[in-house]
């Protein structure tokens, strides 16, 4: 934990959401703005058609709500601490989402670009592993499957 | 919940499901019998309750009241308690 009001600033009023259209991520840049910030990473994870051969018609997100919103959040709060970000943004969508449509956006914004990649890739790892968001993937032949990676860690493992 | 109904019936607890463990359970809630113990029991339980989802349960982390708890948190009948399995998102 670190600089309380400095760290609500670069978070913002909306710093984290989990939303069911269209992700706009150069919307989500204007929102961050600071003076002293000269690098800005914008990160958006778009849905795959085509993994290793495989067609995806599409994914769907599942989420436990709060505790995503809770944890995106406190991951924010640490990387804008560990980085030394002037701000940090991210969205997540839910539903369902179709191959080159974004499902996730982040905006890392630093004073140089260094902070800004680093912060973007860790916000990025830290999502992929405590954040309790889940895709189901949707095949042509009607297929479907709950992604549950092989972890060593379990979600929340340090909680 | 009345205190009088509690003291009679067997407690239970109800537990918030996701993903592959509610396409497997076919639920997103189950409620199981409970006389107390720590998150890591919550696992067990599950796991026992419905093998199909046991190898997902040893896996998930245990939340409480929309935060992450530790393996010796203690459980209570009435807490709000989810299940959540390795994540995916992104």
């Amino acid at each position: 934990m670190g600089s309380g009001s400095q760290t609500d600033n670069a978070l913002g009023a909306a710093g984290v959401a989990l939303v069911r259209g269209p992700i706009d991520a150069a919307a989500l840049l204007a929102t961050v703005g600071d003076a002293a910030a000269g690098g800005n990473v914008v990160f958006v994870g778009t849905v795959r058609g085509l993994t290793a051969g495989r067609r995806t018609t599409s994914l769907t997100y599942d989420a436990h709500e709060p505790l995503a919103l809770a944890t995106l959040e406190a991951l924010c709060r640490e990387a804008i601490d560990r980085f030394g970000l002037a701000a940090c943004r991210v969205r997540h969508r839910l539903g369902t989402v179709l191959p080159g449509e974004a499902s996730v956006a982040i905006v890392a914004s630093a004073p140089h670009r260094r902070e800004a990649f680093a912060a973007a890739e860790w916000v990025m790892e830290r999502i992929k592993c405590d954040v309790p968001i889940w895709k189901c993937e949707e095949r042509p032949d009607g297929g479907r499957e709950w992604a549950h990676p092989a972890t060593t860690a379990r979600p929340g493992g340090d909680a | 919940m009345h205190e009088d109904q509690t003291a009679a019936a067997p407690a239970t607890l109800a537990i918030a499901l996701f993903a592959g463990m509610a396409a497997a359970a076919g639920t997103r809630r189950l409620d199981l019998p409970w006389s107390g113990g720590t998150a890591a029991d919550v696992r067990r339980l599950v796991a026992e309750a419905l093998p199909a989802l046991a190898a997902l349960a040893a896996r998930s982390g245990v939340a409480v009241a929309d935060r992450y708890v530790t393996d010796d948190a203690p459980i209570a009948a009435g807490d709000d308690v989810a299940l959540i399995p390795p994540v995916s998102g992104g």
